[in-house]
């Protein structure tokens, strides 16, 4: 199969498969089941066909000029691949977990049209080449996460779903200007054309410094840096999987992307750092890192407490950009990884015991790793890689970050980098111990706020497998991390062939 | 015929304790309801075999994994090979031990008790892990698994600490976690630090890289705290005395015996010890290490004594023996020629401490449980380890003269007349820690002897036995010095005369005049001060914080203000194009005109 069409291929899957949901009629759970499941194999096999083409040598690239000037580029770079593996493989789990999750709930056919066309979106900007087309899908994002967010209907969810669209639009329509200014300073930049920038004139700088951070501005409302995270902690009155999806895989990551395809790829790294912009990101990433880990720890709600927790760990990847040198860079690009797999666990782990146990609060959680020992042990598995210790991914995240500050010259990161860590340490450790250490409802002490014994297992068995299956891997990527293709050894490969300034 | 032995056994022995903790589910699970099985069977108990079978068989050798974390490489030479078989000797006696411990929690299992059931399994579950995070951390020369070996260890070991979930097991649990999670943060600085200044991943290029880095010594203090809080540095001690009286016996023996010297193992490993070209500053460090050792050799031993609980002896006596230990390692950096001949004597003192403090610690249970054996026996079996500690027998004598005699040929007496304090302080405490249990002793007598052929008595002798005959059976670089010449004993055994002497006059005169020092000195020292100055800072500090909070809320409600205003606005614009497109045919109508005169005016 020719570059081009297995980029197209890779696309419409899921594409093609919101389309069928939404001609499906409600009642048609299996179809649909099968169609969701088909489709998500499907992609993950193609995107393992590219990234194994890739390693090769092959290279993935579709463009068709759009204006004069002005082209739709699909381009499948190390990178880019990395980022869309990671959203087909979580894809897999969230889809599975999804179908469990919304087991005898109405409008799931809208529930899971809408899913297809986001994933179909996270893949779009993941294999953008350019700026043009990565906004396309970026707004597409948005548009096809809304109806997610509210689905539930209630007043809550329909007021959290308006704070969401009037923030990620807004973004959006300030990133359209920064990216049109772009535009008419320099033409159509394609991903990697790192020269046309750095080769503009001296007297363009101070514009360049003012367009970057307005690219930032865009970028920043997805990912969440401080203080352009409000919509955040408000989005989690969405159902579980969503939330998965928001913080772990799609909306989140993708803003984040975005800033990482922004110093690396428009700007490049070293005109970044020639600027002084890399400074200002530190900065950024560092409040926004200490700012999220004390909002999380004045929360008593389960879900709140994982999205404060999300607002710290995605500065992690900022952090890493901000740092000049390839260990920052590895940083970053296995965090954008990392960060997916741990708390994409976290949250299907919530997810079980609000529908297993009806537990929304932390002090309902005496006692849970007795009722559901596997569930708590992927949360458990998760909490650490979040607090940093090997041989979770977390670790591996918090050590190129480390030593990448030091390869810069900012040892004082070193010093946020723990702060950070006591501080998840403090919000993280209480709910294990409260899990395996406090005596709960089974050891007959008090009772659970609402019980549903839903499946054989623990709980049922599709929510079961999506939190064991993620948490296996954000261990199993720890221990092998020296093994060619896990996260890490690719994040360097990238780095190594790519990015090194 | 050793590298394949090394390749084969080295896994296995971190392999097998996890094997054997994933059993113990799977066996409760195919076990009938509601008939409780016994989940530290007699396979539970050979954890720690293969790696005692590697110590015991492979002197040296590596192994390295290139597809581990970042690049595992595993090292066994001799300070590490001693501390593996010490370790392993008694991870097994113990696990041994547990089994007669935990006979009555499993009685009361078996009788319908749930909790006692899920107490039972978390310690199957939970001793395994433990075992496995402490023994990579001994062979561990890469960072990143000593790291994962030292975070495995000490957050496993915090189920054993709160295993009875009495108050007080909570209490120490608390302070075990909060100083662990503090030291795990500083050890991390400094790790990161200094491999990000080396460009290292392995603790020898830690070690070289430090010497070289500008801020070498910064990342040394890191360390040194780091893993203090580890090894009961004064100061970073206080979970020490709390956590050990209320862990089960058997868990305390490992946690005096063998993790609290993962500390020691990685000053050993990190700091650059005997490196001659360590600047001044290293120097100074040193200096602070040797004070602070001193420090709390002596301090340890002075609060110890006053204790009641002979488990709160033990830990203090812990600190004190740590504190010494301590100071013969910053003599490392002090005096960096002296270190070749040190560095043996410190693993052997550490070794020493580890098998005897443990063999003590295993007596306290037995003083509890008194197997039938004649008093005057069992007395003499309590004592000798007790007496080994001081350093007037044994195993105790052997290591006290090692150092000793390579601190005169360095001429430094000050630092072994010191050291000999401290010694009188082990006296006494060993005279407290005897005296404490004579009673407990005297009241487990009269309800009933336990039988001597059981898991407990025969662990206990065994350890006993493991432990003043230490330094014959190991033999290798710590049996070299041999014992000490007869001319030397008096200079050697006048610390634990004069701290009988002192013990007995304090006795005489607490006998007439009770002191209730105890009542007034409670195990954890200084964490009582801190919680008192917290609270009393929380009293008066309260107003600010309410500030404080009132502050946030402020700061939240002006964004969501702020917000609001912003939303405001867009919805406004929405409504303008609204406004725009119902006037759309006027608009139009405007800019033609606009236009046409514009045209009309420029010709």
């Amino acid at each position: 199969m020719s570059g081009g069409v297995l980029l197209l291929a890779t696309l419409c899957t899921s594409l093609f498969t919101a389309l069928l949901i939404f001609l499906l009629p409600e009642r048609a759970f299996r179809a649909r089941t099968g169609l969701n499941l088909g489709a998500a194999l499907v992609k993950l096999t193609l995107v393992a066909w590219m990234v194994w083409g890739l390693s090769r040598g092959h290279a993935y690239a579709l463009e068709f000029p759009v204006l004069e000037g002005l082209a739709f580029v699909l381009r499948a770079d190390a990178l880019g691949i990395m980022f869309a593996g990671l959203s087909s493989l979580l894809w897999l789990f969230t889809t599975i977990y999804a179908i469990g999750y919304l087991e005898d709930s109405p409008n799931r056919k809208r529930f899971f049209g809408f899913f297809s066309l986001c994933v179909a979106s996270t893949l779009g900007i993941s294999l953008a080449g350019n700026l043009f087309t990565f906004l396309i899908f970026y707004e597409l994002l948005t548009l096809s996460t809304y109806p997610l967010v509210v689905h539930r209907g209630t007043a809550k969810a329909l007021a959290a779903g308006g704070v969401y669209l009037r923030f990620t639009l807004t973004a959006g329509l300030v990133l359209m200007i920064g990216m049109i200014a772009l535009h008419v300073l320099a033409g159509d930049i394609r991903f990697g054309e790192r020269e046309i920038l750095a080769g503009l004139d001296l007297d363009r700088r101070p514009l360049l410094v003012g367009l970057f951070w307005v690219l930032i501005a865009g970028f920043g409302v997805k990912a969440a840096l401080v203080p352009l995270h409000g919509w955040l902690p408000r989005a989690m009155v969405a159902p579980a999987p969503v939330s998965a999806l928001l913080h772990a895989v799609a909306v989140v990551k993708a803003g984040a992307f975005g800033i990482v395809r922004l110093v690396y790829d428009v700007y490049g790294i070293e005109l970044s750092a020639e600027l002084g912009l890399l400074a200002g990101l530190v900065a950024v990433a560092s409040v926004t890192i200490l700012y999220g880990s004390l909002r999380a720890l004045a929360q008593q709600e389960l879900k709140p407490r994982l999205a404060y927790s999300t607002v710290s760990q995605v500065a992690y990847i900022v952090l890493g950009i901000g740092l000049f040198g390839p260990l920052g860079t590895i940083a970053a690009f296995s965090h954008l990884l990392h960060q997916g797999l741990m708390k994409v666990t976290l949250f299907f782990c919530a997810g079980n015991y609000a529908e297993e146990l009806g537990i929304h609060r932390i002090d309902d959680l005496d006692g849970a790793g007795r009722r559901m020992p596997l569930t708590s042990l992927a949360f458990t598995v998760g909490a650490l890689g979040m607090i940093g210790l090997p041989p979770v991914v977390g670790f591996f995240s918090k050590w190129y970050l480390g030593t990448g500050a030091i390869q810069a010259g900012m040892p004082w990161v070193i010093a946020v980098l723990v702060a950070s860590s006591l501080l998840n340490a403090a919000y993280f450790l209480p709910i294990l111990g409260r899990l395996w250490f406090l005596p709960g409802p089974d050891h007959g002490v008090g009772e659970w706020p609402e019980e549903r014994r839903l499946g054989r297992l623990e709980t049922h068995a599709w929510l079961l497998v999506p939190a064991v299956a993620t948490a296996l891997f954000s261990l199993v990527a720890g221990l092998l991390a020296g093994m060619p293709f896990s996260p890490l050894e690719w994040a360097t490969r990238v780095v190594n062939t790519e990015y090194l300034p | 015929m050793s590298d394949a032995l090394l390749v084969l056994v080295l896994p296995a022995m971190l392999i097998w304790p996890l094997l054997l903790m994933l059993r113990v589910p799977l066996m409760a699970a195919l076990a009938d309801r509601g008939q409780p099985r016994f989940p530290l069977d007699g396979l539970w108990c050979t954890a720690p075999l293969p790696a005692l079978v590697l110590a015991l068989s492979v002197d040296e050798g590596a192994l390295a994994l290139d597809w581990w974390l970042f690049g595992g490489f595993w090292l066994l030479d001799g300070m590490r090979g001693t501390l593996l078989v010490v370790t392993a000797l008694l991870w097994l006696l113990a696990g041994v031990y547990a089994r007669g411990y935990l006979a009555g929690e499993q009685a009361r299992a078996v009788a319908g008790d749930e909790a006692a059931e899920a107490r039972l399994m978390r310690f199957a579950l939970l001793w395994p892990l433990t075992l496995c995070g402490n023994l990579l951390l001994l062979v561990a020369e890469d960072i990143a698994s000593f790291y994962m070996g030292f975070s495995v260890m000490t957050f496993a070991a915090y189920g054993l600490v709160v295993h009875s979930q009495t108050r007080d097991a909570r209490m120490g649990g608390l302070t075990y976690l909060v100083m662990a999670v503090l030291g795990e943060g500083l050890i991390l600085a400094g790790l990161l630090w200094g491999a990000g200044s080396a460009g290292t991943t392995t603790l020898g290029g830690l070690r070289e890289g430090m010497l070289e880095a500008p801020n070498g010594v910064w990342i040394g203090v890191l360390l040194w705290l780091g893993f203090g809080v580890k090894a009961g540095v004064v100061g970073l001690h206080i979970w020490l005395p709390l956590a050990h009286p209320v862990a089960p016996t058997p868990a305390s023996a490992v946690l005096s015996g063998a993790m609290i010297k993962a500390g020691l193992i990685g000053w050993l490993t990190t700091l650059p010890l005997g490196e001659t070209a360590a600047g001044e500053g290293f120097a100074w460090l040193g200096r602070a290490m040797l004070v602070s050792g001193l420090v709390a050799a002596i301090g340890a031993a002075l609060y110890g004594v006053c204790q009641r609980h002979p488990k709160a002896v033990l830990a203090y006596s812990s600190v004190s023996q740590m504190g010494m230990i301590t100071a013969l390692v910053a003599m490392g950096l002090v005096a960096p020629t002296l270190w070749p001949a040190l560095s043996a004597a410190v693993v052997l003192f550490a070794a020493h401490h580890g098998l005897t403090k443990g063999a003590l610690f295993l007596g306290v249970g037995i003083g509890e449980h008194p197997p039938r054996l004649p008093a005057w026996l069992l007395w003499t079996l309590l004592a000798l380890p007790a007496l080994s500690l001081t350093g007037a027998l044994a195993s105790g004598l052997d290591a006290k003269w090692a150092f000793k005699a390579v601190l005169h040929e360095g001429d430094y007496t000050i630092v072994v007349t010191w050291l000999s304090l401290a010694a009188v302080g082990t006296s006494a405490l060993m005279a407290r820690t005897l005296w404490c249990q004579w009673h407990v002793e005297r009241q487990a007598r009269e309800e009933g002897l336990e039988p001597l052929v059981s898991a407990m008595p025969l662990a206990w002798l065994a350890s006993l036995l493991a432990a003043l005959t230490l330094p014959w059976w190991w033999g290798g670089e710590l049996a070299l010095r041999g014992l000490p010449p007869l001319a030397e004993l008096p200079g050697l055994l006048w610390p634990l005369a004069l701290g009988l002497a002192g013990s007995l006059g304090v006795w005489a005169v607490a006998r007439r005049r009770p002191l209730h020092l105890a009542r007034r000195l409670p195990p954890g020292d200084l964490w009582w001060l801190l919680v008192e100055g917290w609270q009393r800072l929380r009293v008066r500090g309260q107003g600010s914080l309410d500030r404080l909070v009132s502050a946030r809320d402020v700061w939240v409600a002006w964004w969501v203000a702020r917000e609001r205003d912003v939303v405001r606005v867009l919805d406004s614009m929405t409504r303008a194009e609204e406004w725009l497109r119902r006037h759309a045919a006027v608009l139009m109508m405007g800019v033609a005109v606009g236009l046409a005169l514009l045209m009309l005016t420029s010709t």
